[in-house]
């Protein structure tokens, strides 16, 4: 454990305390996901209006011609969450830079080291993964809510296309 | 052997070096003195090309890229290192970056400032930071050695056992290239006095010269910058004049 939190501070700006970095994005991301969760409130509303209540029968029953609203629709803004947290995460990559100028001048140091790419690797990559695993979650998440819209839906309700 | 030719540099329109021409020869100290703002700084930033410039710098015959970069090392009174490191991370990530760096000096050295190993540089005193900022640049095993004002905020005796620690440790080949406004003081320990008067390098002597001539650096100093000693002495009087008349 202590093996793999020494390798990902040789991809953060050296000294950089990378833990209140790596609670920020954590917390950002299960914000977001709930956030995108909301699609489940529209979608199941969706749903509960493609029936009426029988209380003669105590049961639900579809209303003829009943058509659920198109996916993207239910979708909204589902990534709204994430988009947020990936800008967010493009601000980290200003702050890594200019974290080279506060308290001392690093950059010097950073700047004159035989590997050129030394200093953008410190500063870009672990934002970068971030912004990488914000573009994976709205995939997953957006594949999940269409399997669930496909899955979930009664067939003669989908919407052709 | 580095070679500055015809480099100037300007801020906004504002000239801050015109045509300097200056070679620095291997093996030598080299005190390099000005007034505030007389471009020393600017100078070393456009040596390790931290500042773009017109004009041409080499190193060798070649011009300073990442390829030669680590044949020079730069202390600033900025410090250039990471706060929030212990020594001992550093000399770690000056080994794998610098395949040249001198680790036995390097301990000597720390063991001599009798500076911690293992405590996060933020928690040293300016003195010790900039010890360790000198240290780190006598370490990475450049031959050339460029110092800006690298003790300042450090007390005499501290800067007395540096000047006397460099002139012990520096191998024939290494070149250091000293900012500083103690004349007086590394005097003794240079051996070439290059002197920057708003932008321009107005003089440039070895000490030897100096000597021979029967000067010391301090005149020289004077003499190039044409200070005026009685100029203290006339501004009193005019002012106790006119308080006189009050």
């Amino acid at each position: 454990m202590k093996k793999q939190k020494l390798d990902l501070t040789r991809w953060a700006p050296p000294g950089l305390n990378l833990k209140p970095e790596i609670k920020f994005f954590a917390a950002g991301l299960v914000l977001a996901v709930l956030y995108s969760f909301l699609f489940f409130e529209r979608y199941l509303s969706a749903r509960a209006d493609l029936y009426i209540y029988s209380y003669s029968s105590s049961t639900r029953v579809l209303l003829p011609d009943a058509v659920m609203p198109d996916f993207y629709i239910l979708l909204e803004h589902y990534w709204a969450g994430l988009a947020v947290l990936a800008v967010c995460m493009l601000a980290l990559i200003i702050y890594h830079y200019v974290y080279h100028r506060q308290d001392s001048k690093s950059i010097y140091l950073m700047r004159r080291l035989p590997s050129r790419w030394e200093l953008h690797r410190r500063c870009l990559t672990l934002p970068l993964i971030a912004i990488l695993i914000c573009l994976l979650t709205a995939i997953i998440l957006l594949l999940l809510f269409y399997g669930t819209y496909n899955v979930f839906t009664p067939k003669e309700c989908l919407m052709p296309h | 052997m580095i070679e500055i030719r015809n480099v100037s540099k300007s801020y906004a329109g504002k000239k801050a070096l015109t045509g300097i021409n200056l070679t620095l020869p291997q093996g030598e100290i080299v005190g390099l003195f000005g007034e505030n703002g007389a471009g020393k700084t600017t100078l070393i930033k456009c040596i390790l090309g931290l500042l773009p410039y017109s004009g041409e710098i080499t190193l060798s015959g070649e011009p300073i890229t990442r390829k030669n970069i680590e044949r020079l090392s730069f202390a600033t009174s900025e410090h250039s290192f990471f706060p929030n490191l212990t020594p001992q991370v550093h000399r770690e990530f000056y080994k794998e970056h610098f395949p040249n760096f001198i680790d036995k000096r390097f301990k000597g050295l720390m063991d001599f400032f009798e500076l911690p190993m293992r405590k996060p540089l933020r928690a040293f005193s300016t003195g010790q930071k900039n010890q360790f900022e000198v240290i780190l640049s006598l370490c990475q095993g450049a031959d050339y050695i460029l110092m800006d004002e690298p003790f300042a905020g450090n007390d005499v005796f501290n800067r007395e056992d540096f000047y006397k620690v460099l002139l012990g440790i520096l191998e024939p080949n290494e070149t250091v290239l000293l900012s500083t406004h103690l004349i007086e003081e590394v005097s003794g320990f240079i051996g070439r006095a290059v002197l920057i008067r708003q932008g321009r390098i107005v003089g440039d002597s070895s000490t030897m010269e100096l000597e021979e001539s029967g000067r010391n650096l301090m005149d020289y100093v004077k003499q190039t910058y044409h200070y005026r000693g009685d100029r203290v002495g006339n501004a009193l009087n005019e002012i106790r004049g006119e308080e006189g008349q009050i």
